[in-house]
């Protein structure tokens, strides 16, 4: 089981395998040096596509040709969409966002013809965080796409985090629907989709882990916090999963910890056919690296 | 003592002190015979509200001593049922009983803002305790009667009402199951999204005294194989004491069934006003209408 990203890195190196990644216009030092480091520790194989003249000025001496491919392809719509379409042939295990719009980046990830995502699937952010002061990775969504996740879409995101947790090899992962009280309020809807999805678990209609909820975070990871108030919940205060009810709560909890925490992190998107990684330029060097290393572990075949 | 046949309630009942029933345009032979019978077995005590005239002639008919009753003169049906209501409040009565007068008039007199035996926001529904034969206990269910599609706040108000009525009748965890088409949650199915969120309610202490499970199919609730079968593994299954129907086509033709082809008893009540009030149809037999003047003088 992996209980830290350092172990998810070293997963990565010892695998023997190199994970192709197509990134999209890698033109800034913020991609660039991410991958340097993956690259260095020979558990990636990176297509670089973009104007050749700006990678190479970026690239470290030490890099040599045969640890990197350089497509030069000037215009960032057709870069994207190149590096879209290397992933779709299966001549690159991830895809990964550079000097490039999201927006761009986005659309060509979920073009209907040419695009990663399958009909009907749901796009949504699922990230790894490493809390000091928590005994073992804590996987957080959706701290970056969905915006107000409705039923289906917190059921998706209940089953790529699962499929995360368990990639780490946690067998059956503790699930834990976040809010503010661990009451079923009809004022506060989420707590109302939080019971279904108890009692769907509950009846198998989402697999592989234990639900419970609604939960405060409290009572999702500390079991004093559980005893004190009298609460039965199967997670026992022992939490693998946080299912937040929003993009605003999610993200807030992640870069708290970040920022005051000392947390690190390794997200992904998921939903996509393949591992697409979108980092934000605010993330420390370690979490970018960590991205990396996540995309890796789970574009391997299962 | 826990209770798991209708009779029981007779023993219980006649060692604690009378209750006073008050029966609104109680002018006519099945409520007077029902009240006269639950007289008789000393288990309660009896007020007619109605033509007076009109209920000596019906005890002379059927041979009754109308002394057993107290009579309280009143030329009409509604005015009946308004002093019936008025007794109650000025604490004369401990239970009211509908008579002759048709159903929407004693409800009127119930539900009436000013005078009539409901607080503020509280709920008005039919619990019926049913003893079908084959099954191994009561079953307490609702609402088969008052309220045709129950919301989530009148499903929850039910819950209750089907808990406090297994309690007094001693059973001390009662397992309630929540009935839908099926045990799995389909938000195309409202009954089973409401089921789901009542269950998690109970399982987080927001409605108390009770065993509550759900959604289940009718099958998984009365027989636990069933629901092992289909992979649920609660003790509410095959053992339940309460049913909670997601309607009133559900619930009336559960108890109509119980009735007409299982040819099982049963006592039914209206809870949620200031006291238990008794709702009994001309359709019911004699035995269910002292059952359910029983019952709520359990409840009073």
């Amino acid at each position: 089981m992996i209980t830290k990203l350092s172990e998810l890195a070293e997963k990565a190196k010892n695998s023997g395998k190199k994970t192709r990644i197509a990134v999209a216009v890698a033109e800034d030092s913020n991609t660039i040096n991410a991958i340097l480091q993956a690259i260095k520790d020979d558990f990636i194989y990176p297509v670089l596509i973009g104007n050749e003249t700006k990678i190479k000025e970026l690239l470290t001496s030490d890099i040599v040709s045969n640890q990197v491919e350089i497509k030069n392809i000037t215009e960032p719509a057709q870069a994207v969409k190149e590096a879209v379409r290397m992933v779709r042939n299966e001549e690159a295990d991830v895809l990964m966002k550079g000097l490039v719009g999201t927006d761009t980046f986005l659309k060509a990830v979920l073009d209907k013809e040419q695009g990663l995502l399958p009909t009907k699937a749901v796009m949504s952010y699922t990230c790894a965080l490493e809390i000091p002061k928590y005994h073992k990775l804590l996987f957080v969504s959706d701290t970056a796409v969905l915006i107000n996740p409705d039923l289906d879409q917190k059921i998706a995101m209940i089953n790529y985090s699962v499929t995360m947790a368990r990639r780490f090899g946690i067998e059956k992962p503790r699930v834990a629907l976040i809010s503010a009280t661990e009451k079923v309020s009809p004022s506060m809807p989420e707590t109302l989709d939080y019971a279904l999805l108890c009692k769907m678990a509950e009846r198998g209609q989402i697999k592989n882990c234990i639900i419970d909820g609604p939960l405060d975070i409290f009572l999702a990871c500390d079991p004093g916090s559980l005893a004190i108030k009298g609460i039965p919940s199967p997670l026992e205060g022992d939490a693998d999963i946080l299912i937040f009810p929003n993009l605003e709560s999610a993200n807030s909890f992640y870069k708290g910890l970040m920022l005051f925490g000392d947390a690190e992190l390794a997200g992904l998107i998921c939903g996509t056919t393949k591992p697409v990684i979108v980092m934000s330029r605010s993330e420390s060097e370690k979490s970018k690296y960590y991205c990396i290393a996540l995309s890796c572990l789970m574009a391997e075949e299962k | 003592m826990q209770i798991s046949k209708l009779d029981q309630m007779f023993d219980v009942l006649a060692s604690r002190p009378k209750k006073r029933l008050v029966a609104a345009w109680g002018v006519d032979s099945h409520t007077i015979l029902a009240a006269y019978m639950a007289v008789e077995m000393g288990l309660i005590d009896a007020t007619l509200v109605g033509d007076e005239k009109l209920i000596l002639s019906v005890c002379r008919e059927h041979n009754l001593d109308c002394s057993q009753f107290n009579i309280v003169h009143c030329p009409t049906d509604v005015k009946s049922a308004a002093l019936a209501v008025e007794m109650i409040n000025k604490g004369e009565g401990d239970f009211l009983m509908k008579g002759l007068l048709s159903t929407d008039r004693y409800m009127k007199a119930i539900l009436n803002k000013e005078c009539g035996l409901m607080d503020p926001g509280a709920i008005l529904s039919h619990v019926t305790v049913t003893e079908p034969k084959n099954y191994h206990k009561l079953l307490i269910v609702g609402d088969v009667a008052v309220i045709p599609l129950p919301d989530l706040n009148q499903k929850i108000a039910i819950t209750n009402y089907l808990i406090k009525t297994a309690h007094i009748l001693g059973i001390e965890n009662p397992k309630v199951g929540i009935l839908s088409a099926s045990e799995q949650v389909l938000p195309k199915i409202p009954s089973s999204v409401e089921a789901a969120l009542i269950a998690k309610m109970a399982h987080r202490g927001q409605i108390k005294g009770a065993i509550v499970e759900g959604p289940l199919g009718f099958d998984m609730i009365i027989d636990r194989e069933s629901a092992l079968i289909k992979g649920v593994d609660s003790p509410v299954c095959g053992d339940a004491d309460c049913i909670l129907f997601p309607n009133i086509e559900a619930g009336n033709t559960f108890y109509k069934t119980v009735i007409r082809l299982l040819k099982s008893e049963l006592g039914a009540i209206v809870m949620g006003a200031r006291v238990p009030c008794v709702l009994t149809s001309r359709g019911d037999g004699e035995r269910s209408k002292l059952y359910s003047i029983t019952l709520a003088a359990m409840l009073a």
